[in-house]
């Protein structure tokens, strides 16, 4: 009954109201769209790296944390690690790798490069840099074939099929140089991956480096993108002593701090946009009670508790934020939608490719993205009402009735 | 045996490889003779260059657009083919008296008399020029022969080269494996003495990226020697660098002790 | 133009619901003051962004021979002459300059060896331009009469397993085509964001490289420092006009945006979207003016229709209610500008240090961890245009209705 009391309250003056909620719903509505449009570069930074390179976990021999050389390496492939791996029920798929450096030489150019030797099945479900091809074909394991970068391949002035010298200095300290061919051509979202590293098959790298069966990390992906903090306890607690468990994020900690930069980004940006739009409801409200003080004076008089009177208004103050708050997030929501193919930035690729990110942005609202809109909001609707319902609550039956 | 039918496909081939590789003054090229092996050809002329063991003393000259006068260089090679060893100590310039290189398959060290260092060529310095000439590190080295790594075409014979029968055209293609970035060589071969005249070298995509030539022919050991080298590269204007042999010697006995890191250090 | 009397009235209706006035012009300053604050944050975060890259590498102007950049050879240089040098000094707009020489060498230490890329530079010139000198993290910076030093970063000491006070054997080609090879010994070394430029990078002074390499007076590069990047932008076009006249053919003069695209692009996005976030704001703010004018114009149908009767055109009107709109934002901007202001500056003057996990990323990113704010004058001015704009759009509606109010059917509504 009060509810609706405080809704016919509001609608009062159509007019006025209207103006507050497409206030509050614009306001809203483009604050949230534009901060989709962030969480879609964070998230796609994030995913990114995530799918291109690092996936969920990473495991390496001991003592990867000081000495990230050839010579820290999981000797016969990391088979206790493979099979606590394998014994796990929440692990999507794991792949070895051989990673090191060397010089690749083209007949007009050379650049230093790094190498990461992959077991091309295994590396296509753990990662996706297989879709980032644009010419030739993904690893078969048999053939000596490289997958470089297209910059890269534009600064050796080569192409698919054609041959390269790959040159390193073996485990033993020996120089090797080996002949490839170009077997495929990648545009990767990040820049660092499409100019300087070369994929080969793990084959082909342990031999390279004079190996055997050591490979220097394995990577795994789980089921889950949430949870990797306990799947890493027990794979540590599993693995002491042999071998060292990392996340993504201690990995690469910058990434983690970056996306959760542009999340509290966000919250700054509710903040001030509903603090300037409290402004505006405080002055409806004042509007709207001055108008009634007639009316609330005769309640009062008829005995109704003042506390009630001062609950209506908050409630008004609430029901109108509440009302621009969801048609602001349904117009956001939409925007989201009819936009999920992506925007095209291609005028920041290269930008964009520095963070690892696309050049087409899909905007990211998630449900807790929400939670916090719709809670600043409410907060600043009862911060609006503080004045306006402290005038009720002290105003005096008899001052209001006079004014009759 | 149908000579005309050979002369038509010979012409469609050689059109069609001037189309693709810019081959100089292709129309020129006579068809060669039937039943010549091109790789016992090739054999020949890389023994007129060297043995499975060789000796020889040089002279090398700089010419770049930036020198005002040639950079010489003098030194000594032994170089042991079968067991991938080779030793070049440098005589001149003063400067770089002593220096010595010493290949051992697979690595290269190098040492320097004047600061008594040793230094192992990193994979990252082998594509740079080696004292200064056209020549990189990597070809000082040559881990690849160009007789096992390579298969080899006749593909005709050029009457204007050599001496008086012309020259024979092969082309050698190097085994998928092998660790080279050339596409294809071209040689030139001398029908008559077989020793080597002119080497070419492309890319995959056809382009010349070097010339090498072989002249001033002598007689050594019942061998026609070329004993001038003149390397030009396609990509610099205004470069080359000459090899002038001074002395050369074939399959000489080569002591062990030649091929160690002591014999680095011992200076002039 | 509006008369006195419009003026007058306008101002007399502002304040007549002063706690409506009151609150309309509070969420103006809220406005005013963010959007300040957050223009100076961002010119001076995006400005400092700048500087760090440009001081890591390339200066804001590169003068190099043609061809260097992709090339990076001793065959593409500088000829440094005397008239060179003072053209530079000359130039006001120049706030440092340093020569530099760079080419590609064994470095070589015990039986380990690696491939570097060996950077001369001029100590004393050289903090004037780049950050580097300030990166050593054991030993020290090259000193200028120092002989045969150098500073290698931290990845290629650890590569070598070299440290400060142990000689290495540099060795390469010098511009001469001779042998060059020379023992250096260690004296600082550096830690830089980059892991890869850190494993390839040493540095020896300037004189020592030209020397080194045979190279006489010729630099590769030259690295140009303006005051901010848009001195630097404005100094590339009358800077090359110049060099033209000096007669110094074959040169090319590079800007920062060009050598480092990606970070161009970033501080763009991240303007724009700062741009997006504040005109968000200001719309918010607008609809509340738009709110409070309207509401005041509504309350005095009847005060207008008498003045109309009375022979107050409607246009009259309708300007009176403009100059409300410009009232309440007038005291609202200028109360706001009144507090960011001074606090602008005083953040300029002292930077705000981050704390936390904060400080330890952008230390990782190689940046310091503050943030920075820049005041100028001309932000003022696009604040009050903002204003100004948006008081004009908000007062658009209720002036055309005041406006349009017919004084009989005002009288009516009695």
């Amino acid at each position: 009954m009060w509810l609706r009391m405080a809704w016919r309250n509001v609608w009062r003056n159509p007019r006025r109201t209207g103006i507050v909620v497409s206030a509050v719903a614009i306001g809203i509505g483009a604050c949230l769209f534009s901060m989709s449009l962030s969480f879609g570069v964070a998230q796609q930074m994030v995913t990114t790296a995530i799918e291109t390179q690092l996936g969920h976990l990473q495991i390496h021999a001991q003592g990867y944390e000081e000495n990230r050389d050839l010579s820290t390496r999981l000797e016969d492939g990391g088979k206790r690690a493979r099979a606590a791996l394998s014994a796990r029920s929440d692990i999507a798929a794991f792949a070895s790798r051989v990673r090191g450096q060397g010089l690749l030489n083209s007949p007009r150019a050379s650049a230093g490069v790094r190498i990461v030797g992959i077991d091309p099945v295994a590396e296509a479900q753990v990662t996706s840099l297989a879709k980032s091809l644009v010419q030739g074909v993904w690893l078969d394991g048999q053939s000596p074939r490289v997958l470089i970068g297209e910059r890269l391949a534009k600064r050796l002035q080569v192409g698919i099929g054609k041959k390269l010298v790959l040159s390193v200095q073996d485990l033993a300290g020996e120089l090797t140089g080996r002949a490839y061919r170009v077997g495929g051509i990648f545009h990767a979202p990040s820049s660092e991956l499409n100019s300087s590293v070369v994929f080969v098959s793990l084959d082909q790298a342990q031999s390279l480096f004079g190996l055997g069966e050591a490979v220097t990390e394995i990577v795994v992906v789980a089921k889950e993108d949430d949870g990797l903090d306990r799947i890493q306890a027990e794979l540590r607690a599993e693995l002491a002593g042999v071998a060292e468990v990392r996340t993504w994020a201690e990995l690469q900690p910058l990434l983690k701090y970056m996306a959760g930069a542009v999340h509290q980004n966000a919250y700054v940006m509710y903040a001030t946009v509903f603090v300037a739009m409290a402004f505006g409801i405080a002055n409806v409200l004042f509007m709207s009670v001055h108008e009634r003080a007639r009316e609330i004076g005769v309640m009062l008089a008829m005995g109704m508790k003042r506390w009630r009177i001062v609950a209506l208004v908050v409630a008004e103050s609430l029901l109108l934020t509440l009302v621009g708050l969801f048609i602001g997030i349904a117009a956001a929501l939409l925007g989201t939608l009819a936009f999920r193919d992506g925007i095209d930035f291609s005028a920041f690729a290269e930008g964009l490719a520095a963070f690892g990110a696309n050049s087409r942005v899909a905007p990211v609202l998630r449900a807790e993205d929400l939670m916090v809109p719709i809670g600043v909001g409410s907060f600043a609707a009862l911060l609006a009402s503080v004045w306006p319902a402290w005038r009720v609550a002290s105003a005096r039956p008899a001052d209001s009735l006079r004014r009759l | 045996m149908n000579w005309r039918l050979c002369w038509l496909s010979w012409l469609a081939a050689v059109a069609c490889s001037l189309a693709l590789a810019g081959f100089p003054a292709a129309a020129e090229l006579l068809p060669a003779p039937a039943g010549v092996d091109a790789s016992a050809i090739a054999k020949g002329a890389e023994g007129s260059l060297r043995a499975d063991r060789t000796f020889f003393r040089a002279r090398m000259t700089v010419t770049s657009p930036r020198l005002a006068r040639p950079r010489v260089i003098e030194f000594s090679s032994w170089e042991d083919l079968p067991r991938k060893r080779s030793f070049v100590r440098i005589h001149r310039p003063a400067k770089d008296a002593g220096t010595s290189f010493l290949k051992q398959h697979p690595n290269l060290w190098m040492y320097i008399p004047r600061v008594e260092r040793t230094v192992r060529v990193p994979p990252s310095m082998m594509s740079q020029s080696w004292m200064g000439s056209d020549f990189s590190n990597d070809d000082l080295v040559r881990e690849s022969s160009e007789i096992e790594d390579y298969s080899h075409r006749l593909l005709g014979v050029d009457p204007d080269e050599g001496q008086g029968s012309g020259a024979y055209v092969l082309e050698y293609l190097p085994h998928e494996s092998v660790a080279v970035v050339w596409g294809r060589i071209v040689a030139w071969i001398d029908i008559e003495s077989g020793f080597a005249l002119r080497q070419e070298f492309y890319d995959e995509d056809g382009e010349k990226l070097r010339l090498l030539r072989f002249e001033d022919v002598r007689e050594v050991e019942g061998r026609r020697v070329p004993h001038r080298w003149t390397l030009t590269p396609l990509d610099k204007e205004g470069h080359e660098t000459r090899i002038e042999m001074l002395e050369i010697a074939f399959d000489p006995e080569l002591a062990d002790s030649i091929f160690t890191r002591r014999n680095l250090e011992k200076g002039r | 133009m509006p008369q006195r009397i419009e003026v007058r009235l306008a101002w007399r209706n502002v304040w007549r619901n002063w706690r409506r006035t009151a609150l309309t012009v509070a969420a103006t300053v809220f406005a005013v003051f963010l959007v300040e604050m957050s223009v100076a944050m961002s010119a001076g975060t995006h400005s400092k962004m700048i500087e760090d890259g440009v001081k890591m590498a390339s200066g804001h102007l590169t003068l190099s021979g043609r061809g260097y950049l992709e090339q990076r050879t001793l065959e593409q240089f500088v000829p440094a002459s005397a008239e060179l040098e003072r053209l530079l000094d000359r130039t006001e707009a120049i706030i440092g300059w340093a020569a530099r020489v760079s080419s590609f060498a064994l470095l070589s230490f015990g039986d380990r060896s690696n491939g570097v890329a060996v950077l001369g530079v001029d100590p004393a010139r050289e903090s004037s331009v780049s950050s580097l000198p300030t990166r050593v993290s054991s030993g020290r910076f090259l000193s200028s009469d120092g002989r045969r030093e150098i500073v290698l970063g931290a990845a290629l000491a650890r590569d070598l397993a070299a440290e400060v006070g142990d000689e290495l054997l540099l060795y390469g080609i010098a511009y001469s085509l001779e042998t060059a090879y020379e023992l250096f010994r260690v004296v600082g070394i550096l830690r830089i964001p980059s892991p890869d430029l850190e494993r390839a990078l040493a540095l020896i002074s300037l004189r020592d490289a030209q020397e080194f390499f045979v190279y006489g007076d010729r630099v590769s590069e030259i690295a140009i420092l303006a005051r901010d990047a848009e001195a630097g932008l404005a100094l590339r076009d009358p800077l090359e006009a110049a060099l033209v006249a000096l007669g110094t053919e074959g040169l090319e003069l590079y800007g920062w945006a060009e050598l480092m695209p990606e970070l161009e692009q970033f501080v763009l996005l991240d303007r724009g979207g700062m741009y997006l976030q504040l005109i968000i704001l200001v719309v918010v703010v607008g609809f509340g003016i738009l709110n409070t004018i309207l509401m005041s114009v509504l309350e005095r149908t009847r005060e207008l229709g008498v003045m109309r009767a009375l022979g107050l055109s409607s246009g009259a009107v309708s300007r009176i209610v403009y100059l409300e709109s410009m009232a309440v934002s007038a005291v609202g901007l200028v109360i706001g500008l009144a507090l960011a202001a001074p606090c602008a500056l005083y953040f300029e003057q002292n930077p705000i240090p981050l704390r936390g996990e904060f400080e330890a990323m952008t230390e990782l990113l190689g940046m310091e961890p503050l943030i920075v704010f820049d005041f100028a004058p001309a932000q003022v001015g696009y604040v009050s245009l903002m204003v100004a704009i948006v008081a004009l759009l908000a007062a658009a509606y209720p002036a055309f209705k005041a406006g349009r109010l017919r004084p009989v059917d005002a009288l009516r509504s009695l």
